[in-house]
């Protein structure tokens, strides 16, 4: 218990004290026993009084403070260091919140205001008697990153974590590196070949001994915690032996007799079933789809020396100091006869418009047809009112416009239209849609509620829009190709990883951070970051920022050796601890185990992944669970210290005075609102739904108003209607 | 439903414009103009029908008329797509389409062309002034009958029959239905309009230019009709001499700051001057110049030279009158008005 206690009430200006007597609460508590300074101050965070303050509690020999002020998100880290600068635990320090909690909200009623703020710091005065100091709890971590997708985000947030000094394992669900950007043949803005900037960053990458790189690998099993995950992959077999040449594999490729879909043209085309992606894919070895050439004997037989199709998968584990997930996004696939799509043949996407582009060099054929004309419908799986995809693609729009430039360049006498909802080329962006109008592509405007529409008249594609910047008038417009604009979605197997490592998602399937401007990268997992488009669509200099974000915050977390956390925890009296296993069942963060406590099975908490969220205490039979800073005498005496009773007088008159009677509050005139309300009361009680229709009113409004003219006295209820759905109003 | 058409776009750049297809329809041109009104906006909405090829839009739209070319769209244009210049164009794509012999289009088009039908003329005053020996006397007499003549027939057989094609254009095939008593009716808007350009008044800044035009038609008008119904040329009447010379002087003085701005390109409506714009306003000061030299040079008595003064004042008349008036940039001032006029009857 703590004997010598300072409180500071602040007035905030007048914020407070204009409604809470300060002045007299900071009389009343001097009184408390073991309350050795209690003082108003005119702004508690002001330099000068945390100077004051540090003098207080090093001359008083203070041993906890409690400060009554304005919210703790504000204000808690100011006065913990100032406990800290005194020489105090910051543990022992508690904020009370009589600004937005006793000002603010009861500004017209000062008296129980300030009855409600006394009742607020009694019970932060009783909670910082009991407050434990508490230490940092220090974490042994181990210098070396695990990344998860080695799209473009990861791929240099691994360049980036190694030239740091970590060992980096990089693992990659496909066979081959890349992610999303080997598919596409020129990137906006710079216009560089997707598949050279795959290149360029493998080549970078094999300079670092220190990033060892898994094809065909997925995450397993995952355990562990900050500072020593410790995981287990799966690596897929090739089905090439190692001691095979290069020329036999080229060969086998060749000769191969099957063929598959192929993934990587989004099923354009058919491969053989010994591929690369594309030639120059890497790592430089083939993928044998042994499945697919299962029955093809002769040919298996002919290449025995080469290929081993009883190669296993092999089962790795890996220690990691941390985790950086940059597992990407799938493209939107629109549903069967969603604008046609897979019912009207010359029907595709955006992503299989720019597989065809680089597969089509001289002219741009589709089905053995030349395409002259393009319509783009935008939006496509995205921005849907009523449908999941809530969010905006964000980089679709440019990447349609910049596709549009590029088949002008590259084709010549092409024309397209672009159905859009609204042209999104934020930034320097914009500079193409300009170039995109002046080279003649022609803009639609339509409406959700009033989709564009294709089409089959014979032998031509018909798309018909209502054009909102011609009137809302109906255009037909005849294209050879219809190209819906699809948008990102979360990797269908994110759902996965979120459950391997406990990452949220939010409701549109990407991952979460925990708050998108302060900690942008950081997941509520600590040691797990996010990076790149997992998060949530991104253009690839926006995904690389992020994944970049992410390997920074590694190197700084890793580079000490050591990292220290917050002590708000659980921890469990292991004396009583019965082993039930109730709190391990709750505990969403996998922190409770089952230790050994001498000859005892007991829970044990893992200091390092326990986030102190308190759902097990309050489940222990034997309630042997203590959050830290939340223990069952703190939260309880802050009950006891709120319900006690007081006696404060209304300021300046020396007695306690009652507030007005309501309905003394004199209107002189009602808003109109009001009397509009009133005359729509026809009967002698009304429900709101029927004061809306007598009034034309908006339902929010009215109840909101008829709030407002009860604690006037205006109005009252008058109990329920018979389905007791809706309270009935009276005039008072 | 209307079938969109991006040929169209070529099309009509044929006619001058050629950056609309800049425009991404913010709508700042039309909420710059101070003659678009909310029954009328413009001229966004000329550049949405081009882009998207909607010829028929376009041949019903009188909107085009309605645009006196201030110039003031083009500069509040955030994408530099010149919808002054775009209207501009569309009054001379307008013009075509109403010409039912096909060759305004022909010559706003082609400048070699209009060369030719300009070298062609001069050939034929040549060839007619050798026939009759190079005689002064006869000259005039033949000019003066011609322009009665030509002003007759021209009127006729060229600008009654486009009227129409224009009233059917913008008023019967959109199928409005306008009353027989409202054509009388409105009859007033028609010569206020030729008469006086009220309308351009309402462009801001735009006081003294009004002021000029107007002087100008005035001029010219009178000048018609102190040479073709006064024979300014042949006639003694003292009264009669002074009004020629003063009508001819307002003609040239006036064109002289026109087609210095023409040169100079210092106002919007002078930047992007086609050759017809030139050879009308060139033309112009051509007539009103030498029709007061030929008459000076009578005065004067200095017959001798007057005979090739008086080939060139006929070259420019007969050029005026066979080309420039039936197919080129002086038909504007009748469209102009007429425009008005249908804009009046098809108000609701
Ligand atoms: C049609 C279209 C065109 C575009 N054009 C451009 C452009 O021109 N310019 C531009 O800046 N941006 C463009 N973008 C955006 C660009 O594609 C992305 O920003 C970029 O690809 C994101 O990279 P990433 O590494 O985050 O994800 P990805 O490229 O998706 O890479 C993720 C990687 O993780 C791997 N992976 C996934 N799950 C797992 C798992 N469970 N375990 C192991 N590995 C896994 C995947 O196989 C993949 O290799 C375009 C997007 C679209 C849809
Ligand atoms: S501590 Fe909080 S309440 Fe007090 S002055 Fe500062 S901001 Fe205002
Ligand atoms: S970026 Fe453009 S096309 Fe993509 S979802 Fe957003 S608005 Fe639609
Ligand atoms: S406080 Fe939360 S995270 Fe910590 S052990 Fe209890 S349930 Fe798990
Ligand atoms: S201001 Fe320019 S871009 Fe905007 S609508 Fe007018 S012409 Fe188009
Ligand atoms: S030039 Fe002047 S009158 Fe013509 S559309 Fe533009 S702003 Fe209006």
């Amino acid at each position: 218990m703590k004997q010598r206690i300072g409180v500071y009430i602040c007035h905030c200006g007048g914020n407070i004290s204009d409604y809470v007597d300060v002045e007299e609460l900071g009389k009343m508590f001097h009184q408390e026993e073991n309350v050795v300074v209690s003082k108003d101050v005119m702004f508690a965070c002001a330099d000068s009084n945390q100077k004051d303050m540090v003098a207080d509690i090093q001359a008083n020999k203070l041993d906890a403070i409690v400060v009554c002020s304005c919210s703790p998100k504000l204000h808690l880290h100011t006065f913990k260091n100032v406990a800290a600068r005194a020489g105090l635990n910051p543990s022992n320090y508690v904020q009370v919140n009589i600004r937005e909690q006793c000002s603010w909200p009861h500004s017209d009623r000062p008296r129980e205001a300030t009855v409600k703020a006394a009742g607020l710091i009694r019970a932060g005065i009783n909670r910082v008697s009991y407050s434990e100091s508490l230490e940092n709890i220090e974490l042994t971590v181990k210098k070396s990153a695990l990344v998860i997708g080695a799209g473009v985000s990861g791929m240099k947030a691994a360049i980036d974590l190694a030239r740091s000094g970590n060992e980096v394992f990089l693992i990659e669900k496909d066979f081959f590196v890349g992610g999303r950007i080997a598919q596409k043949q020129t990137l906006f803005p710079t216009n560089q070949n997707g598949k050279e900037v795959v290149t360029f960053l493998y080549n970078e990458m094999k300079k670092f001994p220190n990033i060892t790189i898994f094809t065909g690998a997925t995450v397993e099993k995952v355990s562990g915690s900050l500072g020593n995950f410790s995981v287990d992959i799966k690596v897929k077999p090739r089905y090439i032996k190692p001691s095979a040449d290069k020329r036999s594999v080229e060969r086998a490729m060749g000769e191969c007799p099957v063929t598959i879909h192929d993934d990587f043209n989004l099923g354009l085309v058919e491969r053989k079933a010994i591929y690369k992606n594309y030639p120059e894919a890497l790592p430089d070895v083939p993928v044998v789809d042994a499945e697919a050439l299962k029955d093809a004997h002769d040919f298996t037989s002919k290449f025995a020396s080469t290929l081993n199709l009883n190669e296993e998968a092999q089962t790795l584990s890996l220690i990691a100091g941390s985790v950086l997930v940059t597992t990407g996004y799938d493209h939107y696939q629109p549903k069967e006869g969603e604008y046609g799509y897979k019912t009207i043949s010359n029907v595709v996407t955006l992503p299989e418009l720019n597989r065809l582009m680089e597969m089509n060099p001289e002219k741009l054929v589709y089905k053995g047809k030349q395409i002259k004309s393009l319509a783009f419908i935008y939006c496509v799986g995205s921005r849907q009112t009523k449908g999941d995809n809530k969010y905006c693609s964000r980089q679709c729009c440019t990447s349609t416009i910049h596709t549009s430039l590029q088949l002008k360049e590259k084709y010549k006498d092409i024309q397209t239209y672009h159905l859009y909802r609204d042209i999104r080329t934020y930034g320097k962006q914009e500079l193409m849609y300009a170039e995109s109008s002046k080279q003649g592509d022609l803009y639609f405007k339509y409406e959700e509620k009033e989709m564009p529409v294709v089409s089959v008249d014979g032998k031509s594609t018909i798309v018909k829009v209502k054009d909102y910047l011609t009137a809302k008038k109906e255009m037909e417009i005849e294209a050879d190709l219809v190209v819906l604009v699809t948008g990102m979605v979360a990797r269908e197997d994110a759902t996965t990883i979120s459950e391997l490592f406990k990452i949220p998602i939010g409701r549109d399937k990407f991952f979460n951070e925990i708050h998108p401007k302060l900690k942008p990268v950081e997941t509520v997992i600590k040691g797990v970051y996010i990076g790149g488009t997992c998060q949530g669509p991104k253009n690839v200099s926006e995904s690389v920022q992020s994944s970049l974000a992410g390997a920074s915050k590694i190197t700084a977390l890793l580079k000490s050796g050591t990292v220290s956390v917050d002590p708000i925890i659980a921890s469990v009296d292991a004396n009583k601890c019965t082993w039930c296993g109730k709190c391990s069942d709750v505990c969403d963060f996998t922190a409770i185990k089952e230790v050994l406590f001498g000859e005892k099975h007991v829970a044990g908490v893992n200091k390092a992944v326990c986030t102190g969220c308190g759902i097990c205490a309050p489940v222990c039979p034997e309630n042997v669970i203590e959050i830290a800073q939340y223990t069952d005498n703190e939260i309880e005496s802050m009950i006891d210290g709120f319900m006690m009773d007081f006696d404060i007088k209304e300021k300046g008159t020396g007695e306690v005075v009652e507030v007005e009677e309501e309905g003394k509050v004199g209107m002189k005139e009602y808003p109109l609102v009001w009397r509009e309300i009133l005359a729509g009361m026809t009967a002698e009680k009304n429900t709101i739904p029927e004061i809306v229709a007598n009034t034309k009113l908006a339902g929010e409004l009215v109840t909101f108003h008829l709030m407002t003219m009860n604690r006037y006295g205006v109005v009252v209820p008058a109990g329920m209607d018979a389905k007791e759905t809706y309270y009935y109003y009276k005039r008072k | 439903m209307s079938r969109v058409n991006p040929k169209f776009a070529t099309e009509l750049s044929k006619y001058g414009s050629s950056d609309f297809n800049a425009c991404f329809n913010c709508g700042n041109c039309t909420a710059t103009c101070s003659l678009s009104t909310a029954d009328s906006s413009f001229p966004r909405e000329m550049i949405r029908y081009t882009t998207l090829g909607l010829e028929d839009d376009i041949k019903a739209s009188l909107k085009p008329w309605e645009c006196y070319y201030c110039g003031e769209c083009s500069s509040e244009c955030p994408r530099q797509a010149e919808p002054g210049e775009l209207m501009m164009s569309l009054r001379r794509y307008l013009t075509a389409q109403y010409d039912w012999t096909g060759l305004s289009g022909l010559l706003y088009k082609s400048l070699p062309l209009s060369i030719t039908a300009f070298i062609l003329t001069f050939v034929g005053v040549i060839v007619f002034a050798f026939s009759v020996g190079f005689e002064l006397e006869k000259m005039i007499h033949f000019g003066h009958l011609f322009e009665g003549i030509a002003i007759g027939t021209i009127g006729l057989v060229i600008l009654m029959p486009n009227i129409a094609r224009m009233w059917y254009f913008t008023i019967l095939k959109p199928k409005t239905k306008v009353p027989f008593m409202k054509y009388l009716k409105s009859m007033g808007e028609l010569f206020i309009h030729m008469f006086t350009q009220k309308r351009a008044l309402g462009c801001d800044d735009n006081q003294f230019r009004w002021f000029e035009h107007f002087i100008l038609v005035i001029g010219y008008l009178s000048l018609l009709f102190t040479t073709v119904a006064l024979n300014w040329f042949g006639t003694s009447s003292l009264f009669v001499i002074v009004l020629g010379y003063v009508m001819s002087a307002i003609v040239f003085v006036v064109t002289i700051d026109f087609v210095s701005s023409r040169i100079k390109k210092d106002k919007a409506v002078s930047k992007h001057s086609q050759p017809s714009d030139i050879f009308f306003v060139v033309w112009l000061f051509f007539m009103g110049f030498t029709a007061f030299l030929v008459r000076l040079f009578i005065d004067l008595d200095l017959l001798e030279m007057n005979k090739w003064l008086y080939i060139f004042h006929l070259t420019v008349l007969v050029q005026w009158a066979l080309i420039i008036v039936p197919f080129g940039k002086w038909t504007h001032f009748l469209y102009r008005s007429f425009a008005m006029y249908f804009a009046k009857l098809k108000e609701k």
